[in-house]
């Protein structure tokens, strides 16, 4: 049941996961292929194959359109993005609208990360607070999330406070399940080696738990990340007056294609940074991980 | 002194796994329990540990009822169990937390000296072998000084060589400080080699079948016919225990590693 449910929310966030994903696979497939070319030249020629991809397409759009094939309106050529970007950080635009997006997502984001470890560390430590709160929790995930905007709405008015507390649920739903299912499937046999050097209580959580639960938190909180910059979007939409959201919506009504480019990319930037922000915080704490895999950046 | 006094354990599904085993083992004898699956072996060692409760009985070290684990018991399992998040120097270090860290660093260094393993006192556990893990793991379990240290078949998952060698090094590690050790095996060589005393037991429920004293005088040369005949004598019990008729003594007896599964 677990299980199942786990593999439904990474389904659901599988739009922020197949963004961190993708490197290694790709390293891997370099390393098999060169593996006795000099390492300085590895170092720039591996990340650059990822950028192969993208930048072929945006150039060959380009010059589509200056060839004049298209005349690039409605989907408008790097050119015209970079330029409506410099534009929009010129005006100061830019920063207001991804200063409100990202306060909105951190809020968010923490309060979820709060509640969710919490509750999943307890669920996961006592059976029956388990047998207590997870079916109803589990009831309560099997409701898409954006149908909880009109209630949020009616609740708690449609400024920042729904806004924040639907990015929270969004928010809260893997990491809960991240932290239940790692608690509950510590080794007995490290736990053993624990209770014989007669460790009390926090000592225990300290240090067999904590860091026994460690690499699965970080991928539940990097699960939880993406899921927030997808609810973020969702909140915006409802009804803001800044954001990256509201962004969006204004390039659409406006008809300004420009402007929801340059929103998605804006969006694309931030999400990778913040990942990979709390990828590398928790790197240098999982070097001991025996991974079949190399490190990923 | 280690006194078992009627040692029994029911599982709460009933399974009745542990018969009545009583025991006195001395301060710094080496004890084998050997027997077929299911005669309660481990069950006792766990008992022993404090990590399960017996159900019957009493386990008693220097005056003191054993039923949670003690810091005068030290146990070495099956597995290395290794903290993967520490490196080789502080898994040896671990359960000397409430030393101070100058007196610490200096104990976990002359065990790595001890074990030979100096040069990997900054690895992870996932970089060493199989027979490096466990001795990291013998070294841990060591190093708070134990007055009893509990095997539970320590090196069946290593090959013959390492295994031999792991055996002859525990016997030398054995003899700095001379704590009690009570190894439970499966591998009659292993139980021949190490042990004062073989306890012999039988299966359905777990209890005490036959006793062997092994006074040969140590380092054992696992080659002479006097350690061949203690073999043959503990395998005839096992058979015996198993009550299966006595076979060939040759047929098992000659292969280097006679294996009790």
């Amino acid at each position: 049941m677990v299980d199942f449910a786990n593999l439904h929310s990474r389904a659901r966030s599988g739009f922020a996961m197949a963004m961190t994903l993708d490197t290694p696979l790709l390293q891997q497939a370099e390393q098999t292929a060169a593996p006795a070319s000099s390492g300085r030249l590895r170092r720039f020629v591996r990340p650059a194959l990822g950028l192969l991809l993208p930048v072929g397409l945006a150039l060959g759009w380009e010059i589509a359109v200056r060839l004049g094939w298209s005349n690039g309106r409605l989907v408008p050529p790097p050119s015209r993005v970079s330029a409506e970007f410099a534009e929009l950080a010129r005006s100061g635009e830019l920063w207001r609208h991804v200063v409100a997006t990202c306060l909105r997502v951190a809020v968010g984001f923490g309060l979820g990360t709060v509640v969710g470890t919490l509750l999943g560390a307890a669920a996961g430590y006592s059976t029956l607070l388990r047998r207590l709160i997870d079916p109803s929790l589990q009831g309560m995930r099997a409701v898409p999330s954006i149908a909880w905007i009109p209630l949020f709405i009616l609740w708690l008015g449609i400024f920042e406070t729904s806004k924040v507390a639907l990015i929270a649920v969004g928010v809260f739903f893997p990491i809960y399940l991240g932290v239940m299912g790692a608690v509950m499937s510590v080794d007995r046999k490290i736990v053993e080696v624990g209770r014989t050097f007669r460790l009390s209580g926090p000592a225990m959580i300290r240090r067999i738990l904590l860091p026994a639960v460690l690499p699965a938190y970080v991928i539940a909180l990097r699960s939880g990340l993406g899921l927030g910059w997808m609810f973020v979007i969702a909140a915006e939409f409802m009804g803001a007056s800044e954001g990256l959201g509201y962004l969006l919506i204004d390039g659409q009504q406006l008809g300004k294609p420009t402007e929801i480019v340059a929103a998605i990319l804006a969006f694309a930037v931030l999400g990778k940074t913040t990942d990979w922000i709390v990828a590398s915080a928790a790197a240098p704490f999982l070097r001991w991980e025996d991974r079949a895999r190399g490190a990923e950046g | 002194m280690l006194i078992l006094d009627r040692v029994g354990k029911t599982y709460p599904n009933g399974v009745h796994a542990l018969d009545r085993f009583s025991a006195d083992i001395r301060l710094g004898e080496i004890v084998a329990i050997i027997g077929g699956s299911g005669c309660g072996k481990s069950t006792l060692l766990r008992a022993v540990a404090g990590l399960d409760r017996a159900t019957a009985g009493s386990i008693v070290l220097d005056d003191i009822k054993i039923t949670a684990p003690h810091e005068k018991i030290g146990i070495i399992f099956q597995e290395p169990r290794l903290l993967p998040w520490l490196s080789v120097a502080d898994n040896i270090g671990f359960g000397l937390m409430g030393l101070p860290t100058e007196l610490r660093r200096e104990k976990v260094a002359r065990a790595l000296k001890r074990v030979g393993l100096t040069d990997k006192a900054d690895a992870w556990p996932r970089e060493l072998s199989g027979g490096q893990a466990q001795r990291v793991a013998i070294a841990r379990a060591l190093v708070p000084q134990p007055e009893v240290l509990l095997l539970d078949e320590p090196f069946s998952a290593l090959d013959a060589f390492t295994r031999r060698d792991l055996q002859d090094h525990l016997l030398d590690l054995w003899a700095d400080t001379r704590p009690t050790l009570v190894l439970v095996t499966h591998d009659v060589d292993e139980a021949v080699v190490l042990a004062d005393r073989v306890i012999v037991m039988r299966p359905r429920p777990g209890r005490k079948f036959e006793e062997i004293v092994i006074n040969l005088a140590r380092p054992r040369d696992r080659n002479s016919p006097l350690f061949d005949n203690f073999k043959r004598r503990v395998l005839t019990a096992l058979d015996r225990s198993l009550d299966r008729s006595v076979p060939d003594a040759d047929a098992k007896s000659t292969a280097g590693e006679a294996m009790w599964w």
